[in-house]
């Protein structure tokens, strides 16, 4: 039978599985170490973490972005410019750009962009959003401290539930290795965090140790069936919870029209990707090692 | 169980007690005809006809709607604006609402009167959805709270008196004990909002050095506004590259200030018909014009003073429209006083109502697509109509009654709260897997089993739930406070699916599946 294959694959290989989630957090840990040595961030922010404009222009008028890219980079040397085309899911269309730009201000920009598109902007087809680099800064500060506190509440909560010490901890790495190859994997994919991007992250504590805690569940609490049983039906209903909510967070990251909601599905959908990685070869691996010590099972 | 006597646990019922309470306070409505009165300036016509503004709390469906004027039926925006510009200056205007009729003469242009297509249920659209303009504060020097709630109030005075009512002003922190304030106004250009509330509004005329009276209440007990025979552009002209105009308005100075004027003046000197310092008024430390003092007025107690300024523009219509900017702006300020402390815009976001329209629509569609999907993925998995059917109807009920939630308890429903809405339905959706899966696991035997049973999946699901809360507690502070309407959402959200809608989608999959 396939579960019993499965089952025997699992059994003389689930240490050999460990390590590979090890060896990526290692190579993730050194990819956010490479960009702090030559950045000296670990990850690149957008303009709401370091300051500057996005703009939103609504037109038909058809824009060549690389032109208009090239006109800003020299007329605003000190600037990072970033220019995207809305589209529109359901209808393809293009109603408009998206320019985001470092260390500017929109009173700089605004003429500059009237007069390069030939486009009066008004509050009717311009939006703008302008951020000071001091409060990107603090932004970015704060955000990290609540990183920190979601953990370390989240951390209390699961002490609270399970009462023993290996399986507590082995839940709240689960966690850790998310964050940590998600950061590292949206860096080489040249995202530029921003603040709904932290939101997210606080999410991903929430939601990465959903798996873990049925996990730990099913095989510390229903000993009645056997252990490889327990894992093989925890990782069916855990597989079903990520795959529904990866299925929700892909599609909603093609529909959605909006930046800030396309960045908050991306870091979700490759988080819980990392996340059956993390629950079903780190997490069941230790709590085997654990249950195998404690109550020797096999 | 029979299907029948489901009707009778008391998770059921609650359940659909809680759903039919979120739908009334929602109150959705397919369609509504006229527009609805967005605010009134103060002292303006509309003002003066006892038109009043939507209180800011109200239900948005418990709106005034003008639905004829001058026995025109009024049915949308175009139908409005084309109605009342075709009404002339000294023409009675008969305008009819659902809640009173107004009749009053047309005595000059501007009505005061500024309206918005109506709300068709009580949710409240975020800036993001509406259009508008958010600016977030940060004062130069270190204040407390107190200190704060002054800043405020004086802010709050301001955009009234300046005609923008569909205002949200409140105190914001962050982690590390930064103090800011948010204003958010709806429909409002990001020029008008900068000028009133960063601009600290210090207004003083002096006489050489000497101040002889400021902004405020105390020193200023009258502004002349909205009244033509006081307040006005005067004199336009053409100068270098363009045109220049004139607004006066005139303005009562209180005793004390009058007494301070006689007291200046006393010592200066007469040159021809006027003396010889100017009274300066100065904006901010900016001076906004000089003003020349006739000789008769030395060492009098001057209780009425014409106050005017420049106003300049490319054509004579710019700088008219400058000119009137400029007043109400100037006006606005003598009233209102000074804020405590100089602030400084550290965030300012603007956003157009096409925009706004675009990003509502495409929610829509999206959260539509999203279910949809995840209902592909249930069935799949369980090829049963039997599991994902129910599994939908609560999914589509929790959002009901995140939405009922936010109705009731004005919480403004913008793009982080969409995304907190869609946390908690995939946080439900999950849940409902566990629930299904520990009950499909081995066949029940009796009563006791499935308590058991139930009774673990909700251990799981609790201690999933504390976690997800526990992570999102940090959002409330964190970044201004921007993103309290994601947590809150969030958080709502699992709370109702763990406490009202997965207790009865348990007893509701447990009797189908038996």
């Amino acid at each position: 039978m396939q579960t019993e294959k499965l089952e025997k694959f699992y059994n003389k290989n689930y240490k050999k599985l460990l390590v590979i989630p090890f060896i990526i957090l290692a190579l993730s840990l050194l990819v956010l170490f490479y960009n702090y040595k030559s950045t000296g961030f670990f990850i690149d922010r957008d303009v709401s973490l370091q300051g500057g404009i996005t703009a939103n222009i609504n037109t038909n008028q058809n824009i060549d972005i690389d032109e208009l890219k090239s006109f800003l980079e020299n007329k605003f040397p000190k600037s990072d410019i970033v220019i995207r085309k809305i589209s529109e899911f359901t209808t393809g269309k293009a109603p408009g750009i998206i320019i985001e730009a470092s260390n500017i201000k929109d009173s700089d920009i605004r003429p500059a962009l009237s007069d390069k598109l030939n486009i009066e902007l008004t509050e009717k087809n311009y939006s703008i959003e302008e951020i000071s680099s001091g409060l990107g800064e603090s932004f970015f500060k704060d955000f990290i401290i609540a990183i920190l506190f979601a953990f370390l509440f989240m951390a209390i909560v699961v002490f609270i539930a399970f009462r023993t010490l290996i399986p507590s901890l082995a839940i709240i790495l689960s966690p850790i290795f998310d964050l940590t190859i998600t950061l590292a994997i949206i860096s080489l994919l040249d995202f530029k965090l921003s603040t709904a991007g932290l939101a997210a992250f606080l999410l991903i504590i929430g939601y990465s140790i959903d798996t873990d805690i049925l996990l730990t569940t099913r095989v510390l609490k229903r000993r009645e069936e056997s252990l490889f049983n327990r894992m093989f039906s925890s990782m069916k209903t855990g597989l079903t919870m990520t795959a529904t909510t990866i299925v929700s967070v892909g599609v909603g990251f093609i529909a959605t029209n909006s930046s800030v909601l396309k960045q908050i599905f991306a870091i979700i959908l490759i988080a819980l990707l990392i996340d059956i990685m993390s629950t079903y070869f780190v997490n069941m691996a230790l709590l085997k090692i654990y249950v195998k010590r404690k109550y020797n099972e096999n | 169980m029979k299907i029948k006597n489901l009707f009778k646990r008391w998770r059921i019922i609650l359940f659909l007690v809680v759903l039919l309470l979120s739908l009334a306070a929602i109150n959705p409505q397919l369609s509504v005809d006229g527009v609805a009165i967005r605010s009134v300036e103060k002292d303006s016509i509309a003002y003066n006809a006892s038109i009043i503004s939507t209180a800011q709390d109200a239900a948005p469906t418990d709106q005034e709607l003008i639905l004829e004027i001058d026995n025109k039926e009024i049915k949308n925006l175009e139908d409005y604006v084309n109605v009342i510009n075709s009404i002339k200056i000294d023409d009675v205007v008969r305008i009819k609402t659902n809640k009173a009729d107004y009749t009053f003469l047309k005595t000059q242009e501007d009505l005061g009167l500024t309206v918005k297509e109506p709300a068709t249920s009580n949710l409240r659209k975020g800036l993001e959805l509406v259009g508008g303009t958010r600016v977030l504060l940060k004062p130069v020097e270190k204040i407390t709270d107190n200190e704060r709630n002054d800043i405020i109030s004086v802010m709050e005075n301001r955009l009234n008196v300046y005609g923008l009512s569909d205002i949200k002003i409140k105190g914001a922190d962050d982690l590390t004990g930064n103090k800011f304030i948010l204003v958010e106004i709806a429909g409002a250009t990001k020029e008008e909002v900068e000028s009133l509330v960063a601009g600290q509004g210090k207004f003083e005329a002096r006489i050489k050095d000497e101040i002889v009276f400021i902004g405020g209440e105390k020193d200023i007990t009258f502004v002349c506004r909205n009244d033509g025979t006081c307040s006005g552009v005067r004199n336009c002209g053409n100068v270098e590259n363009g045109y220049n105009c004139v607004f006066e308005f005139e303005i009562a100075l209180s005793p004390k200030a009058a007494a301070k004027h006689a007291e200046v003046t006393r010592n200066l000197d007469i040159i021809d018909l006027y003396l010889s310092e100017t009274l300066d008024l100065y904006l901010d430390n900016e001076l906004v014009d000089s003003l020349q003092i006739s000789s008769g007025l030395k060492g009098q107690e001057v209780n009425r003073i014409l106050i005017s300024g420049p106003g300049v523009g490319t054509t004579q219509e710019e700088a008219i429209q400058n000119a009137l900017k400029q007043m109400n702006k100037l006006q606005t300020v003598l009233i209102t006083g000074s804020l405590p402390t100089k602030l400084e815009i550290v965030k300012i976001d603007s956003i157009s109502p096409v925009l706004g329209k675009a990003f509502v629509k495409n929610a829509f569609s999206t959260a539509l697509l999203v279910i949809l999907s995840v209902g592909l993925v249930i069935f799949i998995r369980y090829r049963k109509l039997k599991i994902t059917i129910p599994m939908m109807i609560t999914v589509l009920s929790e959002i009901i009654i995140i939405l009922g939630f936010a109705a009731l308890f004005k919480q403004s429903l913008d793009l982080a709260a969409i995304a907190g809405i869609i946390a908690a339905v995939g946080t439900g959706v999950d849940d409902q897997i566990v629930i299904v899966d520990e009950i499909l696991s081995k066949p029940i035997g009796d009563e006791e089993e499935w308590k058991k049973r139930i009774k673990k999946a909700f251990f799981i699901i609790i201690a999933a739930y504390a976690t997800t809360v526990a992570a999102m507690m940090p959002l409330f502070k964190a970044g201004a406070g921007l993103l309290t309407g994601f947590a809150i959402v969030t958080i709502v959200g699992v709370s109702i699916g763990v406490l009202i809608t997965r207790p009865a989608f348990a007893v509701i999959i447990k009797t189908l599946l038996e």
